[in-house]
Formats: C-alpha cells, sequence, structure tokens
C-alpha cells in the first residue's frame, strides 16, 4: 500500500502545481460567471433602444394606461395621436425617426392580440413585456364592465393549489432547486469524467512512451502503479471540484445577506432554497466516485494499449461514446425525468452517473432504483478494473502498432 | 545467502513464431561481474526482462537472489533498461526520491543518498532542475543514480554504456567496478567486446536466441588459446631460420609463429637464450573474444569497429 500511496502523492503533486491546473482552476468558475454575466449585460444591452418608440392607440381606451405600463418597466414610448395615420407612423420608421411603434386597436380590446410594427423584431424579453403590458390593460378594462373587479382578478390570476402536506414538505422552490442541481450535477460529472479519464490516459501514456514504466514496473506491480495513478487524479479532481464548490458556496453565504440588504423585496428565505443541500451534495460525491473509477480504469487501458497520441485520440472514441450517449439523453429530459424507457437505461451502470443523478435528486425514480444504479455500478467497476488491469499489465510494455480485438482478448485472458 | 544471484534453468521466450531465447541455462555467482554479449536482435534484452519478471518464461525456471523474482527481491536489484526512460517534467532529485521510495527507502535517506551521488557526478547544481533541462548524457547519469541509488546486492544493467561519451563511460566504469569492489554481482548486455574484455570476471556469449558458451573469462582464453606465439628481440631474425621457421607472420614489430611443427614454446624459448637474442617479448597469444565468439557462433558480429586488434597482454 505504501507504494499505492508513492505513485498517488506523486501523480498529485505533479499535476496540482502544473500551471494547467491552476489556470483550470481558477478559468472554469470566472469563464462561468463572466459567461452568465456576459449574456445578462447583452440582453441588457440590446433592451436599451437608442431610438424611439411610439403607440397609437385606436381605441382610445387603452393608450394612456399602456404608456404608464411600459414606462414602469423601462421603455419611453411616445403616445402618438390616432389622427396621424398609420402610413405616416410607417414613413417614421422607415426613415428611422423611430425605431418601431405599436398599434392597438378592437381586436386588442377582445383578444388582446396587437401589432408591433418595425424593422426588426423585437427581442424576447421585450416582447413578453409588451404583451404582459396590454393584456393587464385590456383585462383591467374588461373586468370593470363586469363589475366585481377584484374576485375576478383573483380567479384569473389562476386558481392555487395549495399543498397541505402530510408528510416531509417540498416547496416550489425545493423542486426547482432540485432540477438546477441535477443538471449542474449531470453536467459536472460528464466533464470531470470526462477530463479526469483523460488525464488518466494521458498519464499512462506519457509513462509509456518515455519508457519509465520498465523501471517502475520492476519496483511496482502493473496493478498497483495504475491504482496509484488513478487515485491520484482523482484527488487532484476532488481538490479541483472541491475548489469550484466552496467557491459557490461562499458566494452564496455572502451573496444572500447582500441580496437581503439590497434588495428588500426579495424573499431570501426562498433564495437559500435554491441552495442545495448537503444530502444532494453527499450523492453527487458518491456517483463521482463511483463515476471516475469507472471510466478512469476504461481510459488508463485505452492509454495502455496505444504508443502514441493519435492512436489514442482514436482509441479513445468508444469510451467517449459511452459519455457522450447518457449526456444527450439527459439533455431531452432536464425537468428530471424524460420518456419512461430512460429512467431504465439509467440503470446501466456506464450511464448511470449522468443520468441516474438527477433523477435521484429530483425524486423522479423510486429510491430502490438509485440503490439498485449504484450497487450495479459498484460491480461493473469491478469487473472493468479487472480487464483494465489485465490489459494495463500487458499493455504498457508493447510498443508499436495497437492491438487487435482478438490480440486484447488474448490479453485479458494471459494468467 | 544461496551462491548464485541469478540462476536460469531451461528458460525459452517465443513472441509469436520467433523465438526470442531458447533453452537457456545461466548461473551467477555472488560479487562476480558477469558480461553477456551477443549481437543485437540475439536475445540479451529478452533474457534480462525475464530475469526482472517484466516478461515471464514460457518454459523454465528463473530464480533471483535466491527465489521466485518477487517484488521484494526485485526491489533489492538496480534495473537499468535497454529502454531509457525518465520523467521528464520532474524535477531531477524528486524524479530519484520518487524511484528510492517506490523500492520502501524512506524519504530523508533517499534526499541524502541522492545529493551524494549527484555529488559525485558533478550534476548537484542541477538537481532542482527539470530532467527535459539536461542534456541527454546528464539525464543518463541520472538514470544510473536511479540503478544504484538503493544499494542493490545485483546490478541489472543493459547495455549501459550505448551513447555516452568516453569520459563518462570511464565514469560509469569505475562506478561499475566500486560496486563489485563492494561486493555488488553486475550482470551487464553489450555487444562492445573490448568493453566486456577489460570489465568482465565472467562472459556468456549468445547468437541467436543461444547460448554459445559461457565461464570464466581468463579459463575461456586458455582454454580458446590457438598455439600462436608472439616475440619482439632486437637484431636479425637469421637464427629463426635456424629453427627452420621461414617467412614468420609480422604484426608490427612482433613475429607470429605458429607452435608445433617442431617449434615448442619452451624450445623456441631455449634456444632464443642459447643464441643469446635480446627478447623484449614472448607470449603465448590468447584470442581476443571477439575471435572466440567468432570461432563458436560462426557468424561475424554484424556491428563494426569490434575489438579485432591482437591478444590481450
Amino acid at each position: 500500500m505504501r507504494q499505492v500511496w508513492v505513485v498517488l502523492r506523486r501523480e498529485y503533486i505533479e499535476r496540482v502545481k502544473t500551471k494547467g491546473f491552476i489556470i483550470a482552476t481558477i478559468a472554469m468558475p470566472v469563464l462561468m460567471i463572466g459567461l452568465i454575466g456576459l449574456s445578462a449585460f447583452l440582453s441588457i444591452q440590446a433592451e436599451r433602444s437608442e431610438r424611439d418608440l411610439a403607440l397609437v392607440d385606436l381605441t382610445g381606451q387603452l393608450g394612456e394606461t399602456v404608456a404608464a405600463g411600459l414606462e414602469a418597466v423601462g421603455y419611453d414610448v411616445e403616445l402618438v395621436d390616432s389622427d396621424v395615420g398609420l402610413q405616416e407612423m410607417d414613413r417614421r420608421v422607415t426613415e428611422d425617426e423611430i425605431e418601431a411603434y405599436v398599434v392597438l386597436d378592437d381586436l386588442t380590446i377582445q383578444e388582446g392580440t396587437f401589432a408591433y410594427r418595425g424593422n426588426e423584431a423585437p427581442g424576447r424579453v421585450r416582447a413578453a413585456l409588451f404583451e404582459n403590458v396590454v393584456v393587464e390593460t385590456v383585462l383591467e378594462l374588461r373586468l370593470s364592465f363586469a363589475g366585481n373587479t377584484a374576485g375576478l382578478r383573483e380567479l384569473l390570476a389562476g386558481g392555487r393549489l395549495s399543498f397541505e402536506s402530510l408528510g416531509e414538505e417540498q416547496s416550489e422552490m425545493e423542486r426547482v432547486s432540485g432540477i438546477a442541481t441535477g443538471f449542474a450535477g449531470a453536467f459536472l460529472l460528464y466533464f470531470t469524467m470526462l477530463f479526469y479519464g483523460a488525464y488518466v490516459l494521458r498519464s499512462v501514456l506519457d509513462e509509456k512512451r518515455n519508457r519509465v514504466v520498465e523501471v517502475v514496473v520492476s519496483s511496482i506491480s502493473p496493478w498497483r502503479l495504475m491504482l496509484g495513478k488513478i487515485l491520484g487524479v482523482g484527488s487532484m479532481g476532488l481538490t479541483q471540484v472541491g475548489i469550484w464548490v466552496g467557491c459557490a458556496a461562499l458566494i452564496g453565504l455572502l451573496g444572500i445577506p447582500m441580496i437581503a440588504a439590497n434588495w428588500p423585496a426579495v424573499d431570501v428565505g426562498e433564495l437559500s432554497q435554491l441552495m442545495p443541500g448537503a444530502g444532494s451534495l453527499g450523492l453527487l460525491l458518491v456517483f463521482f466516485l463511483l463515476g471516475y473509477f469507472l471510466y478512469s480504469s476504461l481510459f488508463a487501458a485505452v492509454g495502455a494499449m496505444c504508443s502514441t497520441e493519435e492512436e489514442a485520440q482514436q482509441a479513445q472514441f468508444p469510451v467517449m461514446m459511452l459519455l457522450i450517449i447518457p449526456f444527450i439523453l439527459q439533455m431531452t429530459s432536464i425537468e428530471g425525468s424524460g420518456l419512461p424507457w430512460m429512467d431504465w437505461a439509467a440503470l446501466f451502470p456506464f450511464f448511470s452517473p449522468i443520468m441516474m443523478y438527477p433523477r435521484a435528486v429530483v425524486g423522479a425514480v423510486p429510491w430502490w432504483m438509485v440503490a439498485t444504479s449504484m450497487v450495479l455500478m459498484a460491480a461493473a467497476l469491478i469487473g472493468t478494473a479487472w480487464v483494465a488491469g489485465r490489459i494495463y499489465r500487458v499493455g504498457i510494455l508493447m510498443q508499436g502498432k495497437r492491438p487487435t480485438l482478438r490480440e486484447l482478448v488474448r490479453w485479458i485472458k494471459q494468467a | 545467502m544461496t551462491e548464485h544471484a541469478v540462476q536460469l534453468s531451461g528458460v525459452t521466450k517465443r513472441f509469436g513464431e520467433h523465438t526470442a531465447v531458447a533453452d537457456f541455462d545461466l548461473q551467477i555467482p555472488r560479487g562476480t561481474i558477469l558480461g553477456l554479449l551477443g549481437p543485437n536482435g540475439s536475445g540479451k534484452t529478452t533474457t534480462i526482462r525475464m530475469i526482472m519478471a517484466i516478461l515471464l518464461p514460457d518454459r523454465g525456471t528463473v530464480e533471483l537472489l535466491g527465489g521466485s523474482p518477487d517484488f521484494a527481491r526485485r526491489n533489492r536489484v538496480g534495473y537499468l533498461p535497454e529502454e531509457r526512460g525518465v520523467y521528464e517534467k520532474m524535477k531531477v532529485l524528486e524524479q530519484l526520491v520518487f524511484l528510492g521510495e517506490l523500492r520502501g527507502m524512506t524519504r530523508q535517506i533517499v534526499r541524502r543518498r541522492a545529493m551524494e551521488w549527484l555529488e559525485r557526478l558533478g550534476l548537484e547544481e542541477w538537481a532542482n532542475k527539470k530532467v527535459q533541462q539536461l542534456s541527454k548524457g546528464m539525464q543518463q547519469k541520472v538514470q544510473f543514480i536511479g540503478t544504484v541509488l538503493h544499494d542493490p546486492d545485483l546490478l541489472i544493467l543493459d547495455e549501459p554504456f550505448s551513447g555516452l561519451d568516453p569520459i563518462n563511460q570511464d565514469v560509469l566504469e569505475s562506478i561499475v567496478r566500486e560496486q563489485q569492489d563492494k561486493g555488488t554481482t553486475i550482470l551487464f548486455s553489450t555487444h562492445l567486446m573490448d568493453q566486456a574484455e577489460r570489465l568482465c570476471e565472467r562472459v556468456c556469449l549468445i547468437s541467436r536466441s543461444r547460448k554459445v558458451l559461457d565461464g570464466n573469462l581468463k579459463e575461456l582464453k586458455r582454454r580458446e588459446r590457438t598455439g600462436t606465439i608472439a616475440i619482439e628481440f632486437e637484431g636479425d631474425d637469421t637464427w629463426l631460420a635456424r629453427l627452420g621457421i621461414t617467412n614468420p607472420q609480422r604484426v608490427d614489430d612482433a613475429y607470429h609463429i605458429e607452435a608445433g611443427r617442431g617449434v615448442e614454446p619452451d624450445r623456441l624459448l631455449a634456444v632464443a637464450v642459447a643464441e643469446r637474442v635480446m627478447l623484449r617479448r614472448f607470449e603465448l597469444l590468447e584470442p581476443s573474444l571477439h575471435e572466440i565468439f567468432v570461432r563458436h557462433a560462426g557468424q561475424p558480429d554484424p556491428e563494426p569497429a569490434l575489438g579485432v586488434a591482437g591478444g590481450v597482454q
């Protein structure tokens, strides 16, 4: 075991102190936050129109309320006299005096439809806000015809199911949190298994290519060497993910009080429910460990089979497919559960990390399925480790061309 | 302590159709230095890999330091493979510490020893440099330190001198000798016969996967003696003619005379003394290792520039 530890420590230290590791560890969260920030910035930027907007009210009943409503959500809209005529308004648009204008007519009062005339279609945010304001105004108007405005408004706002829990309580926020955690978790599992698996492959390949391996295996059994390597890279992975999760938790812990202080309207209690619980983090760790060992032993075997980088690129394709297929399937079922057969597909050990984890977090599958998937993964792990260990043992000393499938089987059978 | 550091009996290794090593027997007594000689591709590296249990023989048994070659025994061996390899991105000292620790040494001891060796080979300033910054020759020295670092009972060096300049070859040779003086058994393979002649007590010649002959180098040479006498002297050579020797073969200043045909070495010497010839040299020539090899393997070594020059003095 001491030898495994020596290999593990070398692998860990040599990786953690590289620039690549430090950059990746810092860059990843920065990149994520940056991307979110950038897209938010761009959508705000797109909304901040330089040119003017106009509103033509042919009904004479909605205009002022709609203009006021639009102003409340940040749009300065000029209410144009309906005498101006639509042809004149179109001319203003074509000659770039205004960006676009909105026409409210009788159909608006009847069905809530209205025209937005301009050269470019409104952004999605703008369209939604405009629709909202117009519909609100029309509703208000129509309700006033019927009397008893308040009661009808309640009804129209939608009946509300109030959940009276007999068991453990799961609020809407908790449900959303589950979906988000499951999705983020599946994403994280996919990338970590892919990247750390590739690290293991590279490490095996490098050792084989620079011929150190012959000296090393004269002192340590190939099996222990492989174990030490996988554990070393895995420890590096846990360090990296740990840093990320730690940063996220810190941001959450510091961020929520800040939000509470600056935006009193936000319900902080609900917001903190969005944070993933310790349970789902613990589950993530279990799935990561099982999945990482499962895949990294496969990657180690691939590395041992190859002699060059190019060969490895090709040879790792089947393993990559095993990762990509569940990822794509999972994308179709972000809400936790997709088609029923996918729940069963999630039991396939190589699919389990990416597909079963989100289902477990959302509670889309019964607990026994989650437990079964873990048992199956552990069993598959023993199987792949056995096979990979045998391929590794023979492969690391082989130079030259990649083995055929039949040769591989012979390697595995060799005592 | 058994008598032999390495004992191979009937060892055979095949790779598909090709037999790399056939029915090989070898004993290396403890404390000796043995050269495993043969042309490239004759099975030297395969034999060494089987001794280190990196390859398993198809037939026959391998005993290492008195038992099966398990990891405990292998960790008392210093092994320098033919294919040189280093972790290029690691620092020199860290790499040596890693190798030492892998063989069960503690960090402090291995650090101290590694530094001693680096100083000895003039590499102490490179201890904290990455291996890839070193020249090929320096990398080879670092690797050699890796093999002797743990004070092994047996050194197995596969072509240790290839790729080294003459100065570093001498440094390495002196370290090998010094290790042997300490009682370490040494097995090294080479295709350079003259190097083997200088260093070895025992040799084992292999050709085309088979052992040709082995044994103590001196005994071997005595046994292989052909009966040529080399003499050098002052003055003219008319006295030779009187012995019935006409047209003796000249090699530089020396006359090479085939013994026999009435010219026995003792008679030749007696006549020389009686004739008051000023003798500078009188020697029963021994064949060079290369000549022995060619005689037994029946094929000249494909490697050029071998030790073809005359006998050893």
